[in-house]
């Protein structure tokens, strides 16, 4: 009797580590992301973020962190600053401009394989009565330049509980409270956190050409990314 | 007290144990240095300073390129490296960066040749 009480929990307490090790999944990265599959970039040409969020500043700040987590994934990343610098020196200085281009130009003028467009939806801090917190969320899509169809898509959300103190205990009261001391001189912070936002982003990306597992990474499941409501 | 204690230490472990499973990375793929931290700094407060510790952190990811999984050099590194030659006007080490880059990979051979072109158009006109 008691022996199977301590069964049952034991069970328990081992689904519910094992659940909350990685959180649930709930596809594979090629049932997901076929078209990556198919048409296999080799080369990303990385816009400048589109900002929508309130923060005037996020742009440039979150324009440096995107470069090295593609590139790492094993895909050509062409140097950001330079190729907006290059776009500049051709007339078009709007990010509005450049999300609305026809993509062949990109292949034409750059002989990119894929645009990776981001959207910078969130960017901020909120306060409260009992509680302030950082929001910060990045959508990222990668289109084809042949033939302009959405290769891959994600968005990364990334809240950071910015009240210290008595955060609720449990393990993201702990996380939060070993944060809370980082989030003081707020710029560098936010990139900080916006390279968090990265990296939930590009873990469901296919690898690419120059990564080991290029073309043999579908079967990995993919993580449960939606953003907690607060 | 003593529960209190012994509560914690185990979140503690418990947090490491959850991080260290979803996290443990083997060697990158290439080896970037301070690239992103000077570029976050030359974007954030753009003087000489910002800008030469941005090349200084260039050079580094180009000199210590093969302390990494891949060890080659970073896409675009050369190619960076090339853009601030062009910018400070020496042209021929800009060409010489746009090849390196082009030689290691191909993908970026069209938009340097692109690049290579425009100084030659432009040093033809400054010739004439």
């Amino acid at each position: 009797m008691i022996n199977t009480k301590l069964l049952t929990l034991l069970t328990l307490i081992t689904s519910m580590f094992i659940l909350s090790g990685c959180g649930a999944s709930y596809v594979t990265k090629g049932t997901e992301f076929p078209k990556m599959y198919e048409q296999a970039p080799r080369s990303i040409l990385i816009l400048p973020p589109m900002n929508e969020s309130t923060d005037a500043e996020a742009k440039d700040y979150y324009m440096t962190t995107t470069e090295m987590p593609f590139a790492l994934m094993g895909y050509y990343t062409f140097p950001t600053e330079m190729v907006s610098d290059i776009m500049k020196q051709e007339g078009v200085y709007d990010t509005e401009v450049l999300y609305n281009m026809p993509l062949d130009k990109y292949y034409e003028y750059f002989g990119a394989d894929a645009v990776l467009f981001t959207r910078i939806k969130k960017w901020d801090v909120s306060y409260m009565v009992l509680a302030s917190s950082l929001t910060i969320s990045i959508e990222a899509k990668i289109v084809s330049t042949k033939t302009s169809e959405e290769l891959w898509t994600y968005t990364g959300t990334v809240v950071v509980d910015l009240s210290g103190g008595n955060s609720g205990g449990g393990i993201g009261g702990l996380i939060a409270k070993a944060i809370v001391a980082a989030v003081n001189t707020a710029t560098a912070d936010y990139v900080q956190h916006a390279r968090t936002a990265n990296r939930k982003i590009i873990h469901t990306l296919p690898f690419g050409p120059y990564h080991e597992l290029h073309l043999k990474d579908q079967g990995i499941k993919l993580v449960d990314q939606t953003p907690v409501q607060k | 007290m003593r529960t209190v204690t012994k509560t914690a230490l185990l979140s503690i472990a418990t947090v490491g144990f959850l991080m260290s499973g979803c996290s443990s990375q083997p060697k990158p793929l290439y080896n970037y240095g301070e690239y992103s931290e000077s570029y976050y700094h030359a974007k954030k407060e753009l003087s000489p300073d910002s800008a030469l510790e941005l090349q200084k952190a260039i050079e580094y990811s180009i000199e210590n390129a093969t302390d990494s999984r891949s060890a080659r050099v970073a896409p675009g590194m050369y190619a960076n490296l090339g853009y601030i030659y062009l910018k400070g006007g020496k042209t021929d080490k800009a060409i010489e960066s746009f090849i390196k880059e082009k030689t290691i990979y191909p993908e970026s051979a069209h938009f340097m040749d692109r690049m290579i072109k425009k100084i030659e158009v432009a040093e033809g006109k400054t010739n004439d």
